[in-house]
């Protein structure tokens, strides 16, 4: 296996190593709903649209 | 990007702890009447995938509604005082001006889920507060009294985020009592 078994061990991530993973999950985990009381914290269209993930920074 | 999917087994990278986020949103927060009536739990994640997934969807301080509050704590650890495992707390709190916070709140919630402090164990999570004219970011710690622990935990928070001024450490205790007035018993 390729995987790093020391971090895995001790399960200790660098920052630059979990921004790896940025690009890489980008749809919200399968069944997970945004009910009404929580909708005014996620960005509406990003989940539904590919089209707007270059619209950031 | 369709049908570009990972094929075979999929590969994920769990965290020591899983953390859940918790939203308390500003429009329900004016209608009711106990505080902590409105913190909603968003989700639980346990794997660098799963944190990513939610982060990517989730607005960044910058955009959220003044007076939101996003929290994002160790699983079974509820943002409030009255938490046992936070009664005896305290939080360091960094300030921002308005719209400033959004790489500080990242850097905080990658330095905690990725276990980046040597006194991770003593921490209960982080929580943005966004206000009309600032922002800031506080880290909920367990053991106040705990000196050794609150500092090294500070200082330490200070150097992720390259935060030049000078921070303090309220005890949650402090806070209840007197409020505004209470006042640092540690600074970094």
């Amino acid at each position: 296996s390729d995987v790093q078994t020391d971090s895995i061990a001790a399960k200790k991530y660098s920052r630059d190593f979990l921004l790896n993973f940025v690009d890489k999950c980008l749809t919200l985990p399968e069944n997970f709903i945004v009910t009404s009381d929580i909708a005014e914290a996620f960005i509406p269209s990003l989940s539904s649209s590919s089209v707007l993930i270059r619209d950031s920074h | 990007l369709s049908g570009k999917e990972e094929s075979g087994e999929n590969l994920t990278h769990p965290l020591e702890n899983s953390w859940t986020f918790w939203f308390d949103n500003p429009s329900a927060k004016q209608k009711q009447k106990a505080w902590g009536a409105s913190i909603r739990p968003i989700y639980t994640f346990s794997t660098v995938e799963e944190f990513w997934s939610l982060y990517n969807n989730i607005h960044h301080p910058s955009k959220l509604a003044g007076g939101a509050d996003f929290y994002c704590f160790k699983d079974k650890i509820e943002p409030k005082w009255e938490d046992p495992v936070c009664a005896n707390g305290g939080k360091w709190t960094v300030n921002f001006n308005k719209g400033k916070s959004d790489t500080s709140w990242l850097y905080t919630l990658l330095a905690m889920i990725g276990e980046q402090f040597d006194d991770g164990d003593e921490i209960c999570g982080a929580v943005v507060n966004v206000r009309s004219r600032a922002e800031k970011i506080s880290i909920w710690t367990k053991n106040a009294s705990n000196e050794a622990a609150q500092i090294s935990i500070g200082k330490q928070w200070k150097e992720y985020l390259d935060y030049k001024e000078t921070i303090g450490f309220i005890f949650h205790e402090h806070a209840k009592a007197y409020d505004k007035a209470a006042k640092n018993s540690y600074t970094v």
